[in-house]
């Protein structure tokens, strides 16, 4: 009960578990060494995004644009790499542009939504269109390939181990940084009671603002591993990917009222909506019935993490 | 010594045996990333049932479908999920032209034969057997010059901005009408492949310019627009592009529309899979896959509707649904052909 208390993410780590041994079992490739690390690739970037949405979250606020500034910063990051010429230093100089244009997308919606109160919902869905139009504006036609530096580093090895793992390695450092950080307590003080927080003397404002200007930040990561597993530039990439970073937030036990959840159970909440995919697959649902199979799956997801929570706190 | 003769034999004899089989029998993923047509339903139809066809030839062609709405990503890993799976061949109808080159670096490695269709990819490890777009939409463009005498006020309704297949349509019927001064293209707007979007469109259209004389429209929403043309009464002042439904070509028949159209056939997954079955056989092509503009390419003929053979498309189209497209594939023997 206690362990529930400190580990809301436990219901979704047992389904994690339980889809690994499914897929597993349909088809042993996919949990080899080279299926997981096509697993990592594929879904790193819908980690970080679901990372970036959780802090939203953790205020009661939502953000709609993720998946456009995952298009904006991966057009931009490959536009500047291709006219710097995309040898090492003009790569890392893209990087941090990209990374910048993801912080300053966020701070785009912190400043529309806690500083001239609009809602969350309809004002990150308005700025989506205009990042979106931005990523169109930049690149009207996908296609401009990135470097291959830039490709094979994420798609190749170090040291003989995947990129992809020290990347998720790197991420776990990070996630515990910031778990240190004041800034995950003050969002969910804001998330749980606004009002109480604000009497308290919070900065309700300034966090929610910080709490977008997060999200960007991540979902300027996750762009530069679509960047990495795509090789190319596409104005509309990140469209969909918004909503899948809002299921896998709830999938980890986090409540989009806010004041309650975790990054981890969102990390694993992407996972899990990937292990979804190709298990349906591999059970061998016809191709008629996998989106309607995939919808229903994740709904089952959804429920079982319910009711192992509540029978765990029973 | 007999004895060791014997063993040589029978592993010769397996070693045969398992090699007859791997030339007999091939595994093919088709991968489809956007379910939101009957045409992509019609085009895995068409691909199941070539494969099904070459059992008569003596080949097990096992098919494996990924069909769902993903974005690319999503369909990135379907592409996984074949690798995982140890198929032959991966048939793919692509969300995006370049975003594939890291994935299909990976299938070649594999040993994986990659075809695209529908839409090409820059990817080097990837043929593409499929129509060339851009002459799918100069052919539309053509015929609405000729039928308009090279003159009059056009206006064109295009697909999604930014998707590839768009914008080489687009470049297609530019590149025409440039060639004819008399054409004056006056607008150009975005229906994204929505028939009631086209309808819409079309109908903002005929309010803007009223002296409107053709419609360049892509199929998809050649029907919403002619709606609205019917509904103006302009249906005998407009010739306009239409489309390769069967309900769209009995309406174009019953009210003698003016129109013409590009047929993209959903019959290019089939085409695709007998060209792939070929490869697989190791047979080499006469005409090495390098054209278009990312030099992989192989295009198949384009067929085209107007007044001259409606009745007989009308007629291969009798008894079928009627969201069922006019389609053309290459057979197994057209096939073979085009190989050495």
């Amino acid at each position: 009960m206690t362990a529930m208390k400190r580990y809301p993410f436990l219901p979704a780590l047992v389904i994690l578990v339980v889809l690994l041994v499914l897929n597993g079992a349909f088809q042993p490739r996919s949990v080899s060494v080279a299926g997981m690390t096509g697993l990592a690739k594929t879904y790193l970037a819908l980690m970080l995004l679901a990372i970036g949405q959780t802090y939203v979250v953790y205020a009661g606020d939502i953000d709609l644009s993720a998946g456009a500034i995952v298009s904006l910063v991966n057009v931009s990051v490959v536009l500047l790499m291709e006219h710097w010429g995309g040898d090492g230093l003009s790569v890392l100089a893209a990087i941090a542009i990209g990374l910048a244009t993801g912080l300053a997308c966020g701070l785009i919606n912190g400043v529309v939504v806690a500083a001239l109160r609009l809602q969350a919902i309809v004002a990150t869905f308005a700025t989506s269109i205009f990042f979106m139009g931005l990523a169109l504006h930049l690149m009207p036609v996908a296609g401009t390939p990135a470097p291959a530096a830039f490709w094979r580093t994420y798609g190749g090895r170090v040291l003989e181990v995947p990129f992809v793992f020290w990347a998720i390695i790197a991420l776990a450092a990070l996630l515990t940084i910031l778990a240190r950080t004041r800034l995950a307590l003050q969002l969910l003080a804001v998330g749980d009671d606004a009002q109480g927080a604000y009497q308290s003397g919070l900065p309700a404002t300034a966090i929610r603002i910080k709490g977008y200007a997060l999200c960007g930040a991540f979902a300027a990561l996750a762009a530069l591993c679509v960047t990495g597993d795509t090789a190319s530039g596409d104005p509309l990439v990140g469209g969909k990917m918004t909503l899948f970073s809002i299921a896998a937030v709830v999938l980890g036990g986090s409540a989009l009222s806010g004041g309650h959840g975790t990054v981890v159970g969102s990390l694993i909440g992407a996972l899990i909506i990937g292990l979804i995919g190709s298990l349906v697959y591999f059970v061998g649902t016809p191709s008629e019935w996998q989106n309607l199979v995939q919808g229903v799956a994740i709904l089952l997801a959804l429920m079982a993490g319910i009711l192992v929570g509540r029978k765990a706190r029973a | 010594m007999k004895r060791l003769a014997g063993l040589l034999l029978s592993t010769a004899a397996a070693v045969a045996m398992s090699g007859a089989a791997w030339a007999a029998d091939f595994k093919i993923g088709l991968s489809n990333g956007w379910v939101g047509s009957e045409w992509r339903t019609q085009m895995i139809e068409e691909a199941q049932a070539a494969a099904a066809a070459w059992k008569a030839k003596g080949h097990n062609v096992t098919v494996l479908v990924q069909s769902a709405n993903v974005d690319v990503p999503g369909q990135i890993a379907q592409v996984r999920n074949f690798i995982n799976q140890g198929v032959n061949a991966i048939i793919i109808n692509p969300n995006s032209p370049t975003a594939f080159d890291p994935v299909f670096a990976q299938a070649k490695e594999a040993g994986i034969l990659v075809i695209s269709t529908d839409a090409e990819v820059s990817s080097p490890d990837a043929v593409y057997v499929g129509i060339d777009q851009k002459a799918w939409g100069a052919a539309a463009a053509e015929w609405l010059a000729k039928t308009l005498g090279g003159k009059g006020n056009v206006v064109a309704i295009n697909g999604v901005a930014g998707h590839p297949a768009n914008q080489m349509r687009v470049s297609g019927y530019k590149e025409v009408f440039a060639k004819h001064p008399g054409i004056k293209l006056v607008n150009e707007v975005n229906a994204n492949w929505d028939q009631a979007q086209g309808q819409q469109a079309m109908q903002n259209l005929l309010a803007t310019y009223p002296d409107i004389n053709g419609v360049w429209v892509q199929d998809g929403m050649a029907a919403g627009a002619w709606k609205s043309i019917m509904d103006a009464g302009k249906s005998g002042q407009i010739a306009g592009t239409g489309e390769i439904r069967k309900d769209f070509i009995d309406l174009w028949t019953s009210k003698k529309l003016n129109s013409g159209a590009s047929v993209n056939p959903p019959g290019v997954m089939a085409s695709a899979l007998n060209v792939a079955v070929l490869m697989l056989q190791k047979k080499q092509l006469k005409t090495p896959a390098t054209t278009g503009r990312y030099k992989n390419a192989m295009y198949l003929p384009i067929p085209f509707i107007d007044q001259a053979n409606l009745a007989d498309a009308a007629k291969k189209l009798e008894g079928k649904p009627g969201h069922y497209s006019y389609t053309s594939q290459l057979s197994i023997a057209d096939a073979e052909a085009l190989f050495k």
